[in-house]
């Protein structure tokens, strides 16, 4: 290996962190929102509502941590839409979801005009975690990235041992596989609902800010390109479990860094079919993640998209 | 404090006045996004409407939005009528203007006009219908999410379209542009109103419409369909096939997806560009489900949602109020009728009195 193509590995795997980080906080939300039996095809428009927000935020304030979570509320708030309408109204999820794309899409056309081609003075800045950081090959990797992406990995343990170790996990998985059963164990369905499809929100958003406040520092409209469909695309990969959600955002963003750093320097490749390659990446992975599911039979949360109605008589 | 209590059937005046208050929310709710962005919404609506309905040439354009909306719309229609979806007339849109283009470009010199748009509508609704074959069958035997699969493959046909005109198919003299060269008279679908841009996919969208009502109102296929859309457990003990059924729909409805497409670039665009409004295709989407499934409906619908399109199209040139807010209104009509679908199934009480 010649020393500037361990160099370039490193910039491009550490560029894959970044990149897969932004669909790592939407995949784990959505996760735990589909666990919970609601499906939120809205991750595109609340993603894109976090970006907004997340960059006004910082572009206003300069306040980076600050419009990180300002564009987590807005992703988090955004997804009560869509709660309310498939939690307590019972109405069509889908449609839901996809209403609520076409919603963050218009709204941050309609007040991100003002903010087209702007960009930041400043990103998410870099912390180099010591010791860690000394480790071949993966320290510069891994550990000298930012707090969002050390939170990210923070999160796929966290969330990992909430849904598999702990009675919040439990009620949740329970309330997606049986609602009925579920209630008359004494979970309150609608409760555990409401709050996954928040959390869902809280982390599609974080998502979007992370894009603008990092990856892409400037508005432009449409901006996170259909990286929230690739997010549901992948918690089938992932198989409703986070550690694995790691593995499909990683894959997504090695694409992603690969393609970006092939057009950089420069190839013959028509830049069309290599933008196209993530999409197409997806499209394959969700095929093999569905007949693996089926050949193993994991279970996809069983009343995923059904509503639940109590009172029924 | 609220209560539901499951009704037996639906009253007809709900079936009316749900839709239509829906509509009125919605654009409620746009009035109060612009009103924050300090302009009078007041203004802007009768701006819209001017611009949509106010002289014979804007109400001409609201019709030429419209007739993709129909074509489409129509088409999705059959496949959400069995509970299964087709996100994916955006892709099957550009596929169809893709395969029109071929004919459109390689053969206007040597066959008669009605022979080369006749080719030209083929191949426009087999490039739709093939685009919308792959998830079809994806889910018919394996039971990949076709959600999910139509999604992708309209980011898939966006490159393929994006590759064709940075490449094989840039016209040399548009100074790189990425333009085909104009259509020849030859590949242009007539007009059916001088002075308008209204041309021969009015047509199209109609007799689609009426065809897809027939199908599903009068024939086994869509007899099939909507027991599928009612129970698809109770359907296939019934021997229904059900995978043979989603992949026709699918294929009839990226069909129609496919000759929107080329109707937009053979009646309007006149040559194949990046920009050939495929968004239509998620906007259809609306345009179905607001006209209760009902093909008919969906000619009224679309004329409505072509009138917003169209009006907003113009106050965005004139008074910079950006195309956004057609995306606002439309997704909040959509909360709204999805909400209030609750009424038509439920019956609410407060505090044990019934309210409707």
């Amino acid at each position: 290996m010649r020393p500037d193509a361990y160099a370039i590995t490193i910039i491009l795997l550490a560029a894959t962190v970044e990149s897969g980080t932004i669909l790592l906080f939407p995949i784990i939300g959505e996760i735990f929102t589909e666990r919970s039996g609601i499906l939120n095809l809205g991750i595109e428009g609340m993603m894109i509502i976090g970006a907004l927000v997340g960059f006004v935020t910082a572009f206003i304030t300069g306040q980076i941590y600050w419009a990180f979570f300002m564009g987590m509320l807005a992703g988090g708030l955004a997804s009560l839409i869509h709660a309310f309408i498939s939690i307590t109204l019972r109405g069509n999820q889908v449609v839901s979801g996809l209403s609520l794309t076409i919603f963050g899409l218009g709204v941050t056309n309609f007040y991100g005009q003002e903010f087209v081609n702007l960009q930041l003075a400043h990103t998410v800045p870099q912390v180099i975690i010591p010791g860690l950081s000394q480790i071949p090959f993966f320290g510069p990797i891994l550990f000298k990235q930012d707090y969002m992406v050390y939170l990210s990995y923070i999160l796929v343990i966290i969330t990992w041992f909430i849904l598999f170790k702990t009675k919040v996990g439990i009620q949740l998985r329970a309330v997606g596989q049986n609602a009925q059963a579920a209630d008359a164990m004494g979970v309150n369905v609608y409760k555990i609902r409401y709050f996954w499809t928040f959390f869902g929100g809280l982390m599609a958003g974080a998502g979007g800010a992370y894009l603008t406040l990092n990856c892409a520092p400037f508005w432009l409209d449409g901006i996170t390109a259909g990286r929230g469909w690739v997010a549901i695309a992948l918690v089938i990969f992932a198989r409703w479990n986070p550690p694995y959600a790691l593995i499909g955002a990683y894959l997504f963003g090695a694409i992603n860094a690969l393609q970006f750093q092939l057009q950089s320097m420069g190839t013959t490749i028509p830049s069309a079919l290599l933008s196209m390659q993530p999409y197409f990446l997806t499209f394959i992975l969700i095929i093999v993640a569905t007949l693996l599911v089926k050949a193993k039979h994991i279970g996809v949360p069983k009343e995923l998209g059904i509503p639940y109605a109590r009172e029924e008589k | 404090m609220l209560k539901f209590e499951k009704r037996e059937n639906i009253p007809l005046h709900l079936r009316i006045l749900i839709p239509l208050i829906s509509i009125l929310l919605g654009v409620l709710i746009g009035g109060i996004a612009v009103m924050f962005s300090q302009v009078n919404p007041l203004t802007v609506y009768k701006a819209i409407f001017i611009g949509a309905f106010g002289s014979t040439y804007v109400f001409s354009e609201t019709i030429v939005v419209a007739i993709p909306l129909l074509l489409i719309s129509v088409g999705l229609i059959l496949v959400f009528k069995m509970n299964y979806w087709n996100i994916g007339a955006y892709g099957q849109y550009i596929m169809g203007a893709i395969f029109s283009t071929y004919f459109a470009l390689n053969s206007a010199e040597t066959m008669s006009r009605s022979i080369l748009l006749m080719m030209m509508c083929i191949a426009g609704m087999v490039g739709g219908a093939l685009w919308a074959l792959i998830p079809a069958a994806l889910k018919a035997y394996w039971k990949v999410n076709e959600v999910i699969t139509t999604l992708l493959l309209n980011y898939i046909a966006l490159y393929i379209l994006k590759f064709l005109m940075y490449g094989p198919w840039r016209n040399p003299r548009s100074f790189g542009f990425p333009l085909t060269k104009i259509f020849e008279l030859n590949a242009q679908l007539p007009k059916l109103i001088s002075h308008t841009r209204i041309h021969l996919g009015l047509i199209f969208g109609i007799v689609a419409a009426i065809i897809i009502w027939i199908i599903i109102k009068k024939t086994k296929f869509g007899y099939e369909i909507r027991v599928i859309g009612e129970n698809e457990i109770a359907a296939r003990y019934a021997g229904i096939n059900i995978a043979k059924n989603i992949i026709l729909a699918m294929v009839i409805s990226g069909g129609l997806a496919g000759l929107a497409g080329m109707a937009q670039i053979s009646g309007i665009i006149h040559m194949l560009q990046i920009e050939i409004n495929p968004d239509y295709g998620y906007t259809a989407i609306i345009v179905a489900w607001l006209s209760g499934l009902n093909s008919l409906t969906a000619m009224i619908v679309s004329f409505f949602l072509g009138g917003l399109f169209a009006g907003a199209s113009q106050i965005q040139m004139t008074m910079k109020v950006p195309i956004g807010i057609v995306g606002l209104i439309e997704s909040s009509i959509l909360f709204f009728l999805l909400g209030g679908a609750i009424l038509t199934n439920y019956k609410l009480y407060y505090k044990g009195r019934k309210i409707i």
